[in-house]
């Protein structure tokens, strides 16, 4: 149970670090500058970050209400507290992962 | 083989309009009263936008620089309704019938435009992750519930501030055009899931046809009637967003004849000094408007298959 | 019932959400395209100016350090200064005068909205396909159909204009001065017309309440009625209630009357997963009657880019919503037996 977690948020976070890292490449070359590369790069993880981190945590805080009301209307549309829960980590996870790999390539690039 | 069966082979063959006049689906929806007065008043609706936008080119209506400019000397400063000026004039002394007609383009225009992206954004996202189950389908549709979660003004609100000023309506409709997209994924996904749980797609995959030929040729034709009753419904919502944005000072630059804007300022500027008229008539223009979409979406949605009706909210 | 560990437990969830809602609001607004120091310094400033403004707000750090400050910042409350709004006046101190008044509308409004719309439901579900389940249904449309930006205005004229009845806008007329005590100007009002101070601002703040609540009041209705109408019928569906009505039409009302509890479960949870909307028509009505909420506050603050002020709002209204939907699933959990806690 906890290693297949482990294993879902440590890939997610795999995939957001070479993400960051290489997206950063791609951005300084199309915005011609380090920080404004590195700032888009950070604020995008961030987006995918909070907004993993938010659906993570409405998904349990409603997943009483929706299942039973999805089961009260018979119109069940695949939600369940756990899918919903592993897509946020994933998401999550990703835009962690790109936060800090694009911070990474920056120092190492000495953008700071 | 049964005759039903056989009926509905033959069905198949003759295309979708011919599919379309023999499904109960448009008997159901021309029997529902409410549903025929709905279309009769976006027909109406769609008329005045056309005399409105067209009109002005051939010299019949006011043209968009005549509707934007102040009117001070030509006509009266704030008068009420007369012959005329049927609605009246506003404070620049701009004839408010007219401006009013011509928001029903704009209306009409701006949310067939949110509509038409989001429905094929929608659309995309839908197929795909009802075709491609397992992470892909879950990561698209538990985002587009997370999106579906946030209260869509709010929403609007925040994207709005992501965007330049300068795209004036079009900042709007960007925005409303994200909001939209998860709702159209959602009753895709449903109506395509239901397509394919149907064998004859599982024979064709058996086939070896490929993935893309399967979605179009078989998925899409069959998820026409929700993705409709969905777009019709959304169309009337987003004339209301649009407006409601505009009324914020979010949409439309200043002068364009949009009903939020001139609602806006008629209810700013003439509400609590007694020009009624410079409010009332284009609010009248859109809840009218609207009410004949939600009126048409909901009498298409009763005549909707039942088994598809679930995917429609 | 609700056992205190399950309470807890959904209590420490508003962590990760708020801690969620803050870094999208600073994904969001670093994403803009406005730059604050220009905003800060004005519009006649010059580049030193604006450079030395931004190396002041240190929008010249590196930007995980700008994130990581930004936490902290919110995790001990500070949450800054208003640029132009309302200048160099706390951010806090702005929310905590404006988001009564907000609640305020917003709970009466809500209130309305359940009192009519259950009962409207659960007639139009009774009286399935008569005359008054079609102007029911009808007028519920038309609800949802008429914007609040419209109706309000409408509310306006008839009631104050023409018929001179009641105040247009404001809260409360000027003539009082009401003590606050906890910002809902009707508690306040009669909290001081009990301590001795007269009826007369009651009155006032009630008569000045009643058109904004009934805007939203409407809307919410409307919504409820329909999903009490589907829901009510649903229940009627359901396999148990299949052979009930077989028995003929006064079974099947008896047999609603029974599935009451049951088709309001999923009405409660639409109640708060609508507050959202109903916060965003609070938005809407504020404007109509120059009500001074956080409605208002956000839209001025987007409106000039007063990232401070935007960014509080944000954080107060994810807050509320989050909290009503706790409550919702808390009254969920204790009406409906089957969930485990």
């Amino acid at each position: 149970m906890f290693e297949s977690r482990l294993r879902l948020v440590g890939s997610a976070l795999a995939v957001g670090l070479v993400v960051g890292a290489g997206g950063l490449v791609f951005a300084i070359l199309a915005l011609g500058s380090v920080r404004d590369a590195s700032e888009t790069m950070f604020v995008l993880g961030a987006l995918a970050f909070g907004f993993g981190l938010l659906g993570w945590s409405g998904s349990i805080l409603a997943a009483n209400s929706v299942e039973a009301m999805q089961e009260h209307l018979d119109a069940a549309s695949g939600w369940t507290e756990q899918n919903s829960r592993r897509a946020m980590a994933r998401i999550g996870s990703f835009g962690f992962g790109v936060m800090v790999g694009s911070a990474v390539a920056t120092v190492a690039l000495g953008g700071v | 083989m049964s005759t039903e069966t056989k009926t509905k082979q033959a069905a198949d063959e003759r295309g979708f309009l011919a599919r379309l006049q023999a499904s109960p689906f448009l008997s159901d929806l021309l029997s529902n009263r409410l549903a025929v007065g709905g279309i009769v008043i976006i027909l109406a609706m769609v008329a005045i936008a056309i005399y409105a936008r067209f009109g002005a080119l051939i010299g019949i209506a006011p043209d968009l620089q005549t509707l934007k400019t102040t009117q001070l000397g030509t006509n009266p400063s704030l008068a009420p309704p007369s012959a005329a000026h049927p609605f009246g004039t506003d404070i620049q002394a701009r004839d408010i019938f007219g401006r009013v007609l011509y928001g029903a383009w704009l209306a009409m225009k701006f949310g067939t435009v949110t509509v038409a992206i989001s429905t094929t954004l929608g659309v995309g996202l839908g197929i795909v992750a009802a075709y491609y189950s397992d992470i892909t389908d879950n990561i698209i549709m538990r985002t587009m519930d997370v999106l579906l979660a946030f209260p869509s003004l709010l929403l609007a609100l925040a994207l709005v501030a992501i965007f330049p000023d300068e795209l004036g309506l079009w900042r709007a409709v960007t925005a409303l055009t994200l909001v939209y997209t998860p709702r159209f994924a959602r009753v895709v996904r449903g109506a395509a899931l239901k397509v394919l749980e149907d064998e004859y797609i599982d024979a064709t995959v058996a086939l070896g046809a490929k993935d893309p030929r399967v979605l179009v040729r078989h998925v899409l034709p069959n998820c026409l009637a929700p993705i409709t009753v969905q777009s019709t419904l959304n169309f009337g919502l987003a004339i209301l967003d649009l407006a409601a944005l505009s009324f914020l000072g979010f949409g439309a630059e200043a002068g364009t004849p949009s009903w939020g804007l001139i609602l806006s300022n008629g209810v700013k500027q003439g509400l609590l000094t007694g020009e009624w008229w410079w409010s009332f008539f284009p609010g009248l223009l859109l809840a009218i408007t609207v009410l004949g979409f939600n009126l048409l979406g909901d009498g298409m949605r009763d005549a909707l298959d039942p088994r598809m009706r679930d995917a429609v909210e | 019932m609700v056992s205190k560990r399950f309470f807890l437990k959904r209590l420490l969830l508003l962590v990760p959400v708020l801690f969620g809602v803050a870094t999208l609001v600073f994904a969001i607004l670093h994403l803009s395209p406005g730059d604050p120091a220009k905003v800060i310094a004005g519009q006649r400033a010059t580049a030193e100016q604006v450079a030395a403004v931004r190396t002041e707000l240190g929008l010249n750090d590196p930007i995980w350090v700008q994130y990581g400050r930004y936490l902290f910042d919110i995790v001990t409350l500070n949450l800054g200064d208003s640029y132009i709004v309302r200048k160099g006046v706390p951010v806090l101190t702005i929310l905590r005068a404006r988001l009564p008044v907000t609640l305020e509308l917003a709970l009466y409004g809500q209130l309305l909205g359940i009192l009519f719309g259950i009962p409207l439901g659960v007639l139009s579900a009774v009286k399935q396909d008569t005359i008054t389940d079609h102007l029911t249904r009808v007028g519920a449309l038309t609800g949802i159909s008429v914007p609040i930006y419209w109706s309000g205005p409408l509310l306006i004229l008839l009631f104050a204009q023409f018929l001179g009845l009641l105040p247009a806008s404001g809260r409360i007329a000027s003539a009082y001065d009401v003590p606050v005590y906890t910002g809902l100007i009707t508690l306040d009002s009669l909290v001081y017309a009990l301590s001795g101070g007269g009826f007369g601002a009651f009155q006032s703040a009630i008569s000045h309440m009643l058109l904004p609540a009934a805007v939203i009041g409407v809307y919410s209705m409307a919504l409820i009625s329909r999903m009490m109408r589907s829901s009510m019928l649903e229940v009627v569906r359901q396999d148990y209630m299949r052979t009930a009505r077989a028995k003929g039409q006064g079974a099947k009302i008896t047999i609603m009357k029974h599935g009451f509890r049951n088709a309001t479960i999923p009405v409660i949870t639409v109640i708060g997963i609508q507050f959202g909307t109903l916060l965003g028509g609070a938005v809407l009505t504020e404007t109509v009657f120059g009500i001074g909420g956080i409605g208002t506050l956000l839209v001025n603050a987007i409106e000039v880019g007063d990232y401070p002020l935007v960014q509080g709002t944000v954080l107060v209204f994810a807050f509320l919503f989050t909290l009503v939907n706790l409550g919702v699933d808390l009254t969920y959990s204790y009406l409906d037996p089957r969930i485990e806690q």
